[in-house]
């Protein structure tokens, strides 16, 4: 682990207990004593070095272990063994001086108050993160004009598009300047249009600010235009960790990024099950 | 006091939302007050047929009603944000409050003020006014100091009961209902003597939930009354106490909750 | 006529199966008027040990422990308040489909009232009776004639016709106010407090109970409960069933004029 590296984590490891009903009425009143548990290995010993200022593209299939990572990078849950390491801090210890220096995007859960003109979600936010008038004011301009907020900064979130709502998103989890961004899913249902408004920003941000970013994404244009560095997850463990033309090498380079993914899988996976 | 003025904050945009449809925010306020002064209206009913009931007369009741009401009210109004807790579970959003740089049940907390249940609060306040007017007790600066500690102490002792319930949410999605008695029905018990309960009930209620300190306790001793029970007079004025400990437990459980919910998640 | 019948029976079994599947929430809601009934019990036994006559407002204190535990059966059956079933479709607009169809629109939701009125009587109103059974000291004052029995069962089929139909007009009103709710709020108190719910009627000072009997709220509860613990029989349940029926008819009939107009409404704003 060097000076500079910002995300780490070691043998991360995170093992789900989940109960199930027994059948029948009879059975629901025996699970309320004796459940039947299952355990589920959600992250089986995933090893990340991310440096500050890399933009890092996560990437897997549903249920691959990806959110349950980035859950224990931003100190939603607790590891069930291993290292997660922000910033030099463990999340879920330091839960709140993590949380003060890290921003998260949720592409389908919005942290903007609903009932609220997007201008109020800033103004809340401003307090909850302890943010001094004049630095606020100033990304609020930088992100108003770079996102073209101002159309629509009044409206109340409930009334915005998705793409609207998006980039009001990710001008919230910026205003207080965090160093890592978290982005799950962010251009999800967008159009081509805002997906491209969003992507030139994080590229300014990175290249600006020094902002490092973690996104995990099923887009793979969002891949190739934003990322240097690529992870797979699947299965809860990491089988890639590399940039994208070192992966393109490991399989027949021929067609889109997506067969290349495709094969990809198919390779490893049958690499994992020999 | 930054903490407060957040609070304010982030509760402000909830308040004055509610605010916009005052006709409607008016009738529930008032259908709350009227609602629950059904009760204490009943209870004047049963006392036109008999002068005392249990060996207690309608305004001595009424003090023990009030006493229950305004603290239950009151603390049933500060945590209004609780009654969604399930729902914030179920859907996730408990997850956005664990990334923000502030404690995850202030958040909470600062999510809602139902204002219509002030209403009950008013129809408790009004009933207390009555029963003190009615009862011309000799007030010594230690009754003044007890009846306004009963009442903070009452406020959290419900609250406590409330907090409890919304951390039994991480557990389980479906038992919120069962609940409701501790919270509904633990006031509706100590409206009324703890006299014409049975003995392990009012056990119960001294020691294990320490409800009889929201009301039955205040009141033995703003009447110089002994606990018809036999128990110590000095047990009479143990309703901080009681609220510490209780608010004690809540925390912890809260605590508890959050670390099972950083375990498993949602 | 036979096949409308057929689909209001059709109606009234699907939304007793509904409620099926609210196993844990019933539980719940059963442990609650377990507790609520065994407080007011308490209640009247420490009120009749005060009193120095053995009957008040003409029951003894099996009949007034009957009378609580009656209640706590009833309220769910005729569902008092927090109804809100069709003034969701309301604001949903869905409420639109459903006055097209082909079929009255009043009696469709009475056949659903039934439905969900049969299985909490069933599955709260039965076991909680039970329990008061068990839990009171020689247990409680059950109908004691047939004539009682078939009496006391109309006397809640009427009961429920009427809570309904009040629920049904609350719910109407959202066609004309944003704030049905609100307006149920209030009502809600009244309902309770007058239905004999809180306290029986003949609690009340003498001369206001001919005034209180005869309110529809009083068929809500006070009837088929006075009739249970026997403090009406006779000629004078008869008089109340009576009674139950006018206001059944009455408020049901002004339910479906209002629909004669809501539809009227929805017409001329449409929907």
């Amino acid at each position: 682990m060097t000076v500079d590296t910002i995300i780490y984590t070691r043998e991360l490891r995170k093992t789900f207990r989940v109960s199930r009903r027994r059948p029948g009425l009879l059975g629901g009143l025996r699970s309320l004593f004796n459940p039947i548990v299952d355990e589920v290995l959600a992250v089986d010993g995933v090893n990340i070095s991310i440096a500050r200022g890399e933009m890092v593209a996560c990437l897997g299939p549903n249920g691959a272990g990806k959110s349950t990572t980035i859950k224990m990078l931003t100190g939603i849950l607790v590891p069930s063994s291993g290292t997660a390491e922000v910033f030099g801090m463990q999340p879920h210890r330091q839960r709140r001086a993590v949380a003060q220096r890290m921003g998260v995007v949720f592409g389908q859960r919005t942290q903007l108050w609903w009932d609220l003109p997007l201008r109020d979600s800033f103004d809340l936010l401003r307090y909850i993160y302890r943010i001094p008038p004049r630095r606020f004011a100033h990304n609020m301009a930088i992100f108003a004009d770079l996102l073209e907020l101002g159309e629509f900064i009044d409206t109340p979130v409930r009334q915005l598009s998705l793409g609207q709502r998006m980039r009001g998103d990710l001008a919230a989890a910026l205003l207080h300047d965090p160093e890592v961004l978290y982005l799950d899913e962010p251009t999800i249902g967008l159009d081509v249009v805002a997906k491209h408004r969003v992507r030139s920003f994080l590229q300014e941000l990175n290249r600006e600010r020094g902002v490092t970013v973690l996104l995990t994404t099923h887009d793979m244009s969002d891949v190739e235009r934003l990322c240097s560095r690529l992870l797979i997850i699947d299965h809860g463990r990491l089988l890639y960790d590399g940039s994208l033309e070192a992966m393109r090498g490991h399989v027949d380079d021929e067609g889109t990024l997506e067969d290349t993914m495709r094969e990809f899988y198919e390779r490893t996976s049958r690499e994992l099950l020999v | 006091m930054e903490l407060f003025t957040l609070y304010w904050k982030l509760v402000g945009a909830q308040v004055r939302g509610q605010l916009q449809y005052r006709v409607s925010f008016v009738l529930t306020c008032l259908g709350s007050a009227l609602l629950n002064f059904v009760e204490f209206a009943a209870l004047a009913l049963l006392f036109t047929r008999v002068p005392r009931i249990a060996g207690w007369s309608l305004w001595e009741v009424a003090l023990l009603y009030a006493l229950a009401e305004t603290s239950f009210a009151a603390a049933e109004f500060v945590a209004s944000a609780l009654d969604d807790f399930q729902i914030r579970i179920g859907e996730g959003t408990f997850d956005r409050v664990l990334t923000r740089p502030l404690g995850a049940f202030f958040q909470v907390l600062a999510e809602d003020l139902a204002l219509r249940r002030l209403g009950r609060v008013a129809q408790g306040v009004f009933v207390l006014a009555m029963a003190l007017v009615h009862l011309s007790l000799v007030w010594t600066p230690q009754k003044l100091a007890m009846l306004a500690i009963a009442l903070v102490s009452g406020v959290a002792i419900f609250f406590s009961i409330f907090v409890l319930a919304a951390v039994f949410c991480f557990w389980t999605v479906e038992g919120k209902e069962a609940t409701h008695i501790f919270s509904y029905g633990g006031v509706t018990l100590v409206e009324y003597p703890l006299d014409i309960y049975s003995d392990w009930v009012r056990r119960f209620a001294t020691f294990v939930l320490p409800l009889g300190f929201v009301s039955y306790y205040p009141t033995l001793f703003l009447l110089d009354r002994p606990d018809p029970l036999g128990l110590p007079d000095w047990m009479r004025v143990l309703s901080p106490l009681a609220a510490l400990a209780l608010a004690g437990v809540a925390w912890y459980g809260w605590r508890i909750g959050v670390r099972h919910y950083q375990s498993t998640g949602s | 006529m036979l096949g409308s019948l057929l689909l209001y029976a059709a109606v009234t079994r699907v939304a007793f199966r509904r409620q099926l599947a609210y196993r844990t929430a019933n539980l719940a809601g059963l442990v609650t008027n377990a507790f609520f009934g065994l407080l007011r019990a308490s209640l009247f036994i420490a009120l009749f040990q005060a009193s120095p006559q053995s009957t008040i407002g003409g029951y003894d204190l099996q009949a007034a422990a009957t009378y609580t535990w009656v209640t706590q059966a009833m309220i769910m059956i005729v569902c008092l308040w927090g109804w809100w079933d069709i003034e969701t479709t309301i604001r949903s607009g869905d409420v639109v489909t459903d006055l097209a169809r082909p079929f009255s629109f009043l009696g469709y939701w009475l056949a659903r009232d039934y439905g969900r009125a049969a299985y909490f009587a069933l599955f709260r109103g039965v076991p909680g009776l039970i329990f008061g059974q068990l839990t009171f000291a020689g247990g409680l004052r059950w109908p004691s004639t047939p004539i009682d029995a078939t009496m006391l069962l109309v006397s809640i089929v009427l009961a429920i016709a009427i809570s309904f139909a009040w629920r049904f007009l609350l719910n109407v009103s959202a066609f004309w106010t944003t704030d049905a709710r609100g307006l149920g709020a209030i009502t809600g108190a009244l309902v309770m407090f007058l239905g004999g719910f809180v306290v029986p009627l003949r609690f009340f000072p003498e001369w206001i109970q001919p005034l209180l009997l005869s309110l529809p709220f009083a068929g809500i509860i006070q009837v088929p409960s006075d009739i249970f613990v026997g403090r009406l029989t006779g000629a004078a349940a008869l008089a109340a069933l009576a009674t139950q029926a006018m206001w059944a008819v009455c408020l049901l009939a002004l339910g479906q004029v209002t629909v004669v107009f809501a539809v009227r409404r929805v017409s001329v704003q449409g929907g």
